[in-house]
């Protein structure tokens, strides 16, 4: 279980100030698959960062529950490739030094499979396509079997092919391994496919939550898809985008 | 191809220079024939002399280039950590930076004489900015957002120094090494124009005063090739340790 209460996050800019969050109570019980909804800068990307432990919250406390430590995993809104190594030392720059190298090649090979680039373990990022960077980046964060797997619009920059056939694996996985799972995006169908849950966000809080009981895989054309969409569509439509201060 | 390119233009120039003093369109004093220099080549190097100071000169860019790192190295890295350190003394290093080597040249002589120790000086000065700026610059232009990937996967300090910030702030190092070498190169030459007994820019004045053009451009070849063998023994070494930068090494023809 993962928990967040009184969260609060603001930011200097200037001689003033952003709320970037506010009052966020939250918990993610362990194994779930939670997708977090709202338009770009209402602080998705703020509490994703908070969960990965790389942002202090300004106020507001995250409980990590259960023994030792909670192994976490990021993929970012960019891929943020290292630009010196090839396509196998990014995924495996993780598990340097943490896992037998035998052991390391080998799972690197396999989720390279797993995300279609076999072909390109030896290119460099500068040789690869956009969306090809994006699902070596999704490669690094799966090689290391975390518990906690944040995502960051992963799925943004890839074509809607690659798009859904990369939904349908997180969930496979997901459903394999059963890791904790908090998506980012900004796109409600993809909340709707992918979440047990979807939370919406709007100005830093979050203003309603879905709780979507489908069985996977699911179809974006299934008109019980159409109903949580347009649920969800119809509360963050209704609140107004929030005044800029 | 391109291998191909560059040997015709070399072939080429060497045909026009032939042609020049062959048809008399120049006094063969003025410029004489790449057979004649050829030749006067051919006896300094049996003379000894030419490896002599060949070997004076390489000595000197040597000595400067490494005491020039020593200094710029640790330098950058101190501006790099400490803030307050940089605010006091970089606009001091401005000033400095502005001030072309020679144009110290006759203090320089005043205080170190005109031995090697005034060579090697003018050489740390003309190659020091160049590796200060460029280890600099690596090291502030690391992306704090590949840092971010390192934190994420559990790393500590040190491995995030190794593995992200070092090999991120390569590209500018090498950058400033490749530059500096050049600089060296070129500001021991003149250096040894101005005063000196031994070396290259040496040969090239004591032929001028004897109106021996001949070996002067004899002097003016071999800078230039091994000028053009150290950058690429350069080139080399770097593409042969850290083949991702051959992109980055092409800013740094200067
Ligand atoms: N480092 C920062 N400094 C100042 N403001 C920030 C910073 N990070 C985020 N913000 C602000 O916080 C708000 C939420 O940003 P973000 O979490 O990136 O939104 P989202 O990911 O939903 O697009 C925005 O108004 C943004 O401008
Ligand atoms: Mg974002």
């Amino acid at each position: 279980m993962l928990e967040l209460s009184g969260i609060g996050r603001r930011y200097r800019v200037g001689s003033g100030e952003v709320t970037a969050l506010a009052d966020i109570d939250l918990s993610f019980p362990t194994g779930s698959f939670t997708t977090l909804v709202g338009r770009s800068g209402c602080g998705k990307t703020t509490l994703l960062r908070i969960l990965a432990g790389l942002e202090r919250p300004s106020e507001g406390e995250i409980r990590r529950g259960g023994d030792g430590k909670l192994r976490t995993a990021v993929v970012f809104q960019e891929a943020r490739l290292m630009p010196w190594l090839d396509v196998a030392g990014n995924v495996g720059f993780g598990l340097r030094g943490r896992v037998p190298r035998a052991e390391a090649a080998e799972r690197c090979a396999a989720t390279i499979e797993l995300v279609g680039l076999s072909a390109f373990a030896g290119a460099m990022p500068a040789q690869l396509s956009g969306g090809m960077a994006q699902r070596v980046a999704i490669a690094r964060a799966l090689v290391q079997e975390p518990d906690l797997l944040l995502l960051d619009e992963p799925f943004a920059a890839l074509d809607a092919f690659t798009r859904r056939t990369m939904q349908n694996e997180l969930v496979s996985i997901w459903q394999r391994r059963r890791p904790t799972i908090v998506f980012v995006t900004h796109d409600v169908e993809e909340a709707v496919l992918l979440g047990e849950r979807a939370l919406e966000m709007q100005g830093g809080r979050i203003v309603g939550r879905e709780a979507i009981a489908l069985p996977y895989p699911r179809d974006p054309t299934d008109p019980e898809v159409n109903l949580h969409r347009r649920a969800i569509l119809s509360r963050l439509m209704a609140t107004p985008a929030p005044v800029p201060a | 191809m391109p291998r191909f390119t560059t040997i015709a233009v070399f072939a080429a120039t060497l045909a026009l220079w032939w042609l020049a003093s062959r048809l008399g369109w120049v006094s063969p004093f003025l410029l004489p024939g790449p057979g004649t220099v050829a030749e006067t080549m051919g006896e300094l190097a049996a003379s000894g002399e030419l490896l002599r100071h060949t070997l004076v000169s390489l000595k000197r860019v040597l000595l400067g280039y490494l005491f020039a790192i020593a200094f710029a190295v640790p330098l950058a890295l101190a501006f790099v950590l400490s803030r307050p350190l940089r605010a006091t003394f970089e606009p001091l290093l401005e000033f400095l930076r502005q001030i072309p080597p020679l144009a110290l040249m006759p203090l320089l002589m005043l205080w170190l004489g005109i031995g090697e120790t005034q060579k090697v000086g003018i050489i740390i000065l003309s190659c020091f900015f160049p590796i200060f700026l460029g280890v600099r610059g690596g090291f502030d232009s690391v992306d704090r957002k590949l840092i971010d990937v390192g934190t994420v996967c559990g790393f500590s300090r040190p491995e995030i120094m190794l593995r992200i910030v070092l090999p991120s702030a390569l590209p500018a190092i090498v950058v400033g090494l490749r530059i500096g070498l050049g600089y060296s190169w070129r500001a021991l030459v003149g250096a040894e124009l101005i005063a000196s007994s031994a070396g290259l820019g040496y040969l090239i004045v004591d032929a001028e005063n004897l109106a021996r053009t001949d070996i002067v451009l004899a002097g003016i070849l071999v800078i230039g090739v091994l000028g053009l063998l150290a950058d690429h023994l350069l080139r080399f070494a770097i593409r042969r340790s850290a083949p991702w930068l051959s992109g980055d090494l092409e800013m740094a023809r200067a």
